[in-house]
């Protein structure tokens, strides 16, 4: 019993060694990508622009600065996993470096997982440049408050690793450009939930069936928005944000499991 | 140690002929085994279905009685592919230490077994340059050392020989060597039928995904003046049956 418990341990280790490692070559490959740069460049034009915002609002510069640089990271972050979620795998099947991971004792599964992981950790890196500054820029006009702040930008960063998710999913069956366009689109009804629900409410009921459908089929994305909360000094239920992180790995693991599926099949 | 068992692939996508049709073969521990064909006659579809790279449509495929698509079968095989890509913003350092460690090899050792292949091919200068600067030949190289990273006991190399200069050929002839001298078994496609005649234990002639013929290099060449000879013979009676 305790060797099989250690021998499922050791295979363990070793299955999670293979996708930090995976990760880390994903990591290499998008840090080193130029576009990325120009990104995080473009960050630091928006908190200047930002500031000029702030400074032309009549008496609500915190809430502008507040408001427009969290959107601008949101925005940005959002760039880049819709762009690389939806550029990895098929870039690992144009350049047929997917030949020098699948010929070695990796499976398929821990390819994907590998490959999310690097985003993941590209998206984490990207996030906490952009939120250092941000908060440099709210301590320097004295209105910083630290943890608040902090847990609105990690509900960015989960959003953001949720749509890497779906970017995955898409790109594992459909060209880039596809990916991207229906990444996009299922974040844009994702951020109308609400919206959609109570066109729902109004409809007739072949379009209330439809955009209910819709509504309980595309993630919430509005969910992990704690923007509003952060800007008007709203408390939030801790239980709200545990029911948001369960969301967030609920509906990570259906895509993730439905890539997997897709990339199962694969033939390359 | 790899046995091809009724091998049938068609691509669903494909005019329905098969690329691969009820091909046999085994290969026992310590053999080069050479794969001739024309272009397009199934030899990196085979190799491919071997990596499990591509499924078969029908048939299987085992090495040491695991089924090759297998991380298991995975771990005791190194692979050269047709033109290999890497990643161009690793060095070959990197690259070798990404080999060695997605084949389980600890840190120390998969830099050891680096440094030691990059001096083996021939990349000792270029450990630390970029895989974007390097030639068609260099990748060839760098292929091979990932190949061997692992120490496999079986190699399976397509178009080995491709792109190398006269000395990268020379050389590689006589790793080949080398490894059959220390028992690994060798699987390789190639159209260069003089250096096929000079290190295969046995040759298989496939065209349209179909055996004609497999044994030794003497053996295939029977009566005619070489194994060119020999081989274009064989195609041609099949094109023309």
């Amino acid at each position: 019993m305790t060797t099989t418990l250690k021998a499922l341990g050791g295979r363990l280790r070793g299955q999670i060694r293979l996708i930090w490692l995976i990760g880390l070559n994903t990591f290499k490959e998008t840090i080193r990508d130029r576009i990325l740069y120009l990104i995080v460049v473009f960050s630091i034009i928006v908190i200047a622009a930002t500031l000029l915002a702030a400074s032309v609002s009549l008496g609500q510069d915190v809430r502008v600065i507040k408001s427009f640089g969290l959107q601008a990271m949101l925005f940005l972050l959002l760039v880049i996993t819709v762009f690389s979620g939806t550029q990895l795998i098929w870039r690992e099947i144009e350049r047929q470096t997917i030949y020098f991971i699948l010929t070695k004792p990796v499976s398929r599964e821990i390819w994907l997982l590998g490959k999310y992981l690097g985003l993941a950790l590209t998206v984490t890196l990207v996030g906490l440049i952009m939120g250092t500054e941000f908060l440099i820029l709210l301590k320097v006009k004295g209105v910083l408050e630290l943890i608040p702040t902090i847990a609105t930008i990690c509900f960015i960063l989960l959003e953001s690793y949720l749509v890497i998710a779906i970017s995955l999913f898409f790109s594992s069956f459909a060209a880039p450009l596809s990916s991207a366009i229906y990444t996009f689109l299922v974040v844009l009804v994702g951020h109308s939930s609400s919206t959609l629900w109570l066109i729902s409410q109004k409809a007739s009921p072949a379009i209330k069936y439809l955009l209910e459908t819709i509504y309980y089929l595309f993630p919430n994305l509005e969910k992990f928005n704690l923007r509003n909360e952060l800007i008007y000094g709203l408390t939030v239920d801790r239980a709200q944000l545990l029911a948001v992180l369960g969301y967030f790995v609920g509906y990570s693991l259906v895509l993730l499991l439905l890539a997997l599926a897709a990339a199962r099949r694969g033939e390359y | 140690m790899l046995n091809i068992s009724r091998l049938n692939k068609t691509f669903s996508r494909g005019l329905g002929s098969p690329a691969v049709a009820d091909l046999s073969i085994t290969l026992s521990q310590g053999e080069v085994f050479a794969l001739l064909g024309p272009n397009g006659a199934g030899k990196t579809t085979i190799i491919k279905l071997i990596t499990g790279l591509i499924r078969p449509t029908s048939g299987q495929i085992t090495i040491n009685n695991l089924p090759s698509s297998s991380t298991a079968a995975k771990q005791i095989t190194g692979y050269l592919p047709e033109q290999p890509q890497f990643y161009r913003y690793l060095n070959t350092k990197e690259l070798l230490e990404l080999a060695g460690g997605l084949f389980g090899l600890d840190r120390q050792t998969a830099s050891r077994r680096s440094i030691e292949l990059a001096k083996r091919v021939g990349l000792a200068a270029d450990l630390k340059r970029s895989i974007g600067q390097f030639s068609k030949g260099m990748h060839q190289r760098l292929g091979l050392a990932v190949a061997l990273i692992n120490d496999p006991p079986l190699l399976i190399l397509d178009e080995p020989l491709d792109g190398l200069d006269p000395i990268g050929r020379a050389d590689f002839k006589k790793l080949i060597l080398e490894l059959k001298g220390r028992g690994k078994t060798i699987f390789f496609s190639s159209h260069i039928l003089a250096d096929v005649a000079e290190i295969g234990d046995r040759v298989a002639i496939i065209n349209r995904g179909r055996l004609l013929k497999i044994g030794s290099p003497a053996a295939i060449t029977g009566g005619q003046k070489s194994l060119e000879l020999a081989f274009v013979g064989e195609i041609n009676n099949d094109n023309h049956a």
